[in-house]
Order: C-alpha cells, then structure tokens, then sequence
C-alpha cells in the first residue's frame, strides 16, 4: 500500500516510537534520585526502552523511504474516539454525580450512540443490568459504590 | 504427591466450588460465542469480582471459563466463519461448509465432544507433571529464581513470533511497571509522585482489566457485525447423544490432544497454534484428504481437540515456574496473585487443597462441557449471535467500572485502569504483544527481589549469578530461546534460496 500521508512523521510507529522515547526519558530523571541498586532495574528498563524505540522508529522510517505505506490504526477514528470519550465520561460522571444516576445514564446512552435504537430493548437492558448489580453487589456483598463529589457525599 | 491429588477432591465437590465451574463453563461458552470477546478478556473482567470469594470458587470461574471460552470460540466459527476467538481460526475450514450444508448442528457437537476430549487430556497431563516438576524447583536459589524469571520473558518474547523489538518493547514496559510503588528492601518510593494510592504498586488486576478488556470493548463498539442468521437458524441439531456413535475421531483426538498440551506447556505458543498443527496433521494422514475444507467433521474434531487440549497444560509452567505457556495463563496467574497464591513449588507445598482442587476444577470443567454445550443447550448459544454488540460493549464498560473500582474501592484505580487501556488499544493495534506486559509485571518484582538477594549473598559480585549448574543451563536455554528462531528463520531462508 503506497503512502499517503504528507509527513513521514505521522506514521503511527513512528508516533508510538517517539512517544515511548519522550515518556521514558521523563521517567529516568527520577531514577537519578534513587539509590544504585534501588535504580537499577528501572533505568535499565527505561533506557532499553528508550533503545529500542529508536530502532523501532529507524525501521519504520526505512519502510517509509522504501514507499511502504502504513495501514491507519482505525478505519472509523470518529467512533474509536467517541467509545473513549464516553467511556472517560462515563468515568468521570460516577466520580462527580454518582455511580447508579451515571450508569443509568450511560448503559442506554453508549448502545442508542453506536447503533442500537430499540427503545424497548434499551429500557430493559438497563434496568436487568442495574437491577442486577444492586442486588448483587449493593444488596447482597455490601459493596458500596461512588455517590458523588458533586453533591459533597 | 498424588496422595495430595485425591485429598483435594471433596473440596471440589462442595456445592459452591462445583457451581463457580458450572457457571464458568456457560460464562465461557457465551463468551467464546461473541467474536472479539475472549477467555482472556472475560477473566480479566471476572478477576476483580473474586476478591471476595474463597479460592476454589474463584478458580472455578476461570477453569470454567477458559473451558468454555475455547470451545465457544467454535459456535460464530461454525455458523459465520468468523471464529469467536482466535483459537478457532482452523474451525472454520470445515466447520462452515458443514453449516452450508444443513450441518452446522453436528459440527457443533463435534467441536463440543471434541473440546471436552482435550480438555480432559489436558487437566490429567497438568495433574501428572505438575506435582514432580515443582519439586525440582523446591532445589531453586534466588541466582536461579532470577533466570527462570528472564527465561520466562524471553521465551514469551522470542517464541510468541512477531517482531522481536515490540515484543521487548512491551516486555520493558510490564518490568518498569512492575517497579512502582515502595522499594522492597529500601522502602523508598519509586515513580510515584506523590500518589498514596501507587505506593503499594500497581496492582495486576488494574492492569489486566486495561490491557484486555477495554480494546474488545473499543473493538465492539468501533464495528457492527453483521449476522445473516441463515446458518444459526438451520442447525439441523439432533441429540448429541445420537451423534456422538457417529464420530469416530480417536486417532485425531488422541493426536491432536497431544499436540495441544506439547504447544500448551511451551510458553509463548498457543491454542491456535495448536488448533493448526493438529488439523494439519489430521489431514496429511486422512484417507480422503481431499474432503477436507469441503465440511470434514474430522476437521472440526483435530482443531477443536487441540485448542482445548492447550488449556490447563499452559498452567503448567505457570504453576510451577511462574511461567505462564499463553495470555490467558498469565492472567490467571495474576487470578492467583490476587488470593494469595504465589505460583511455583511453595504453592504445592502451602497450599495443596487449592492448587490440586484447581487441577480438578479444569477436568469436572471439561467434562461438564458436554453436558452444557449439547444439543439443547448449543441452539441457545448459537442465538447469542444475535445480542446487539452496542449493549453488550456498554454493559462490559459498567462490569469493567465496577470491578475495577471494588479492588480499593477508589476511583483513582479506574482512572489508572483507563490509562492503561489506551495503551492497550494503541499496542493491540501496531501489534506489540501484551502477554509480555502481563508476564513483565509479574516476573519483574520476582526477577529484581531475586536478583538483589543474589548479589547481597555474593557481597555484590556479579559473577554469583554464574556459578552453578542450573544457572548456566537456565542462561544457555535463554540464549537458544534468544538465537533459535533467528536461526531457524536464516536456516529456512537458505534452504528456500538453495
């Protein structure tokens, strides 16, 4: 597959690659702090992985000059990127508004955006999933779950 | 040692402990039948839930659902040609034009008798080599737990096949992991930040739910599969007790059974492998291999023996070594962990009823398969295909939440759990192996607290971890892991060109 992309920097190896080099070299100033033998292992793990990015990123480089195109990650990013979205959100509002009013929320909410427009399917599979999981875990082990920063609780 | 097999047998049969294995067998057969959903995934989900449980009944999930997963696999194999999981691939070479012609019952029922012969086979090789092989081990010193643990990562590195680089990029990335938190002999904290919360280190199952269950969730949400539903509707099911004088594979399963626990016990390997080798096998010595690919129940038989035939053998190196032989051990390993149960020869010495319970758990999982997997209940399963993948994604992303947040009962470990998510995603996308990561997690705090203690006994002397026997086979065994499918792969090249 020829490449279209306009920079060769854009490849997603090459991306990840760089990306692994910036993280892991941030990590090793901390290493500097710790003892030898405490840093070993860390550094050592950190700087493999700042070596090995580096030949990953030479490979994919050569396989761009070659004229090898690089398959995208996705072939839908809008919907990749609305799942983790949702998800953070989703994530986000059982910490701030609650776990129960989230996942009410949430259950109908992620199946209707991708695909599932059955209102009736929808209405039962969010109360048998949150029904069920008030009487397993609420209910029956006691297990609490978040109620809300927002509401101070 | 075998004494100790049949005293864990009670155990296994208290009520409890023989429903978690139930269960597990369904939860693994719906899971398997989803494709894109995995035991792999379905464990990492389960794990965070058994916190609570006694062992045996934790166990008993994940026995159960390996068992089942492997052979639900074959159900969206059989009747759509895609394999619910990857190790059913070789299924659908025959299972599917045995469900173009009207007989995607029988292929069914095939896959499912045939999941249950290996399975069986492959929960008595775990019950007869396990027990001496953490013996030799019980002769370990720390320079040699140090070597297992290398060993271990590259043989899940060098034998997983891919591109090597990614394979120790991951490899790195589960070590450094598993370094955060308090340092064991020092106790100060390392790539913490400040966080109370990283101060015990990340916990496995955080990690485990990340990497493994939040991509299939991604993956279901990103592409709606489309069902025809023609091939689930004409299964032409009859009792499985009328078809089973109808299958008449024992040289298939007796091979192909061997085959899968050989691939089972090698780390890195795995069920698909498996599943290939033995069909291939099955069809170079068939009478009519001719037939073959056209709807050969046989087929069916040698792919599906073997990729159940790789289940319990795989915790053969991870029980005794630590060594998981496939992903879904080492997440069972990580199961293990979260109860206590530190793998290798203590854990037969300490905890016997458990670990021999487990044993049994595999086995009353296999046979049970055929129970629950027969005609009857394989029509319903085979419905399953038609669950809507959106609801089923949301459901999974709330079961992630909730498992995930019990652990500490802090939504700091779901926010890390998302993270650890993304990176999945991107890793299972470019194809960077994540078994790497899971065994890097776990071997790299064995591997450091070992390695510390060898050079406090050699007064800091590198040298110490050279200076016996075991050592320099573990180190000579690493190096041919390392170099051998180099070699081969030069070797091959120049037979090709000669």
């Amino acid at each position: 597959m020829p490449e279209s992309r306009k920079s060769r920097l854009t490849r997603p190896e090459t991306l990840t690659a760089l990306g692994i080099i910036v993280a892991a070299s941030g990590f090793l100033f901390p290493t500097f702090e710790l003892r030898a033998i405490s840093a070993l292992l860390p550094a050592a793990m950190l700087i493999g992985l700042i070596v090995l990015s580096v030949v990953l990123l030479l490979a994919d480089q050569r396989k761009a000059s070659a004229g090898e195109g690089a398959a995208p990650m996705t072939k839908s990013p809008k919907r990749v990127v609305g799942a983790f979205l949702l998800i953070v959100a989703y994530a986000l509002a059982t910490d701030f508004i609650g776990f129960y009013v989230s996942t009410v929320v949430a259950v109908p909410l992620v199946a209707w955006l991708f695909g599932y427009r059955s209102p009736v399917g929808l209405l039962i599979a969010t109360v048998i999933v949150v029904g069920t999981i008030w009487a397993i875990f609420d209910f029956g082990m006691n297990q609490d779950f978040p109620t809300g920063r927002f509401w101070g609780r | 040692m075998y004494a100790d097999l049949l005293h864990a047998l009670p155990d296994v049969f208290a009520l409890t402990n023989f429903a978690a294995v139930i269960i597990g067998v369904v939860a693994g057969i719906v899971v398997g039948a989803m494709p894109g959903l995995s035991a792999t995934m379905a464990i990492s989900v389960l794990v965070p839930f058994t916190f609570g449980l006694e062992p045996l009944v934790a166990l008993g999930l994940m026995a159960g659902i390996y068992n089942g997963a492997m052979y639900g696999g074959a159900i969206p194999a059989v009747l759509l040609r895609i394999p619910g999981t990857p190790a059913a691939v070789a299924t659908t070479f025959d299972g599917y034009p045995m469900a173009q012609k009207g007989e995607g019952g029988f292929a069914l029922q095939v896959a499912v008798v045939s999941s249950a012969f290996g399975g069986i086979a492959s929960a008595f090789a775990l019950m007869l080599l396990a027990p001496p092989l953490s013996r030799v081990t019980l002769l370990f010193g720390p320079s040699e737990v140090f070597w297992v643990a290398v060993f271990g990562l590259a043989s899940i590195i060098f034998l997983l096949g891919g591109n090597p680089v990614k394979g120790l990029i991951s490899a790195c990335f589960g070590v450094f992991v598993s370094v955060i938190g308090s340092d064991p002999i020092y106790g100060n904290d390392r790539f913490t930040f400040g966080q109370l919360e990283m101060l015990d280190g990340i916990n496995i199952v955080i990690l485990l739910v990340g990497l493994y269950a939040l991509p299939p969730v991604i993956d279901l949400l990103e592409t709606p599969l489309k069902t025809d539903g023609i091939n689930s509707s004409k299964l032409g099911t009859e009792s499985i007790w009328k078809a089973l004088p109808r299958m008449n594979y024992w040289k298939t399963w007796l091979r192909g059974s061997f085959i899968g626990i050989w691939i089972g016990i090698l780390p890195g390997a795995g069920g698909s492998m498996a599943a290939f080798m033995s069909y291939n096998e099955a069809r170079r010595t068939s009478k009519h291999p001719e037939t073959w690919g056209e709807g050969e129940p046989e087929g069916v038989a040698a792919a599906e023996v073997a990729n159940n035939a790789d289940t319990a053998s795989a915790l053969i190196p991870a029980l005794t070594l630590g060594i998981p032989g496939t992903a879904v051990a080492a997440v069972m390993l990580g199961g293990l962990l979260v109860h206590g149960l530190q793998p290798g020869p203590m854990l037969f010495r300490d905890n016997p009823d458990i670990v021999f319970g487990f044993m049994w758990q595999f086995l009353f999982g296999a046979i049970l398969l055929v129970l629950l997997g027969g005609s009857l209940a394989t029509n319903s399963f085979a419905r399953l295909l038609n669950l809507p993948r959106p609801l089923l994604g949301s459901v999974i992303i709330v079961l992630m939440l909730i498992g995930v947040y019990s652990i500490h009962g802090r939504m700091f470990d779901v926010y890390l759990m998302l993270g650890f998510g993304a990176i999945g995603w991107v890793m299972d996308r470019l194809k960077f192996p994540l078994p790497p990561v899971v065994l890097g997690l776990i071997l790299g705090g064995f591997a450091e607290e070992n390695l510390r203690l060898a050079l406090r006994i050699g007064r800091g002397d590198p040298m110490i971890l050279f200076q016996n026997t075991t050592s320099l086979i573990l180190v000579a065994l690493t190096i041919a892991v390392i170099v051998g499918p180099t070699l081969k792969k030069r070797y091959i090249d120049s037979r090709k060109s000669a």
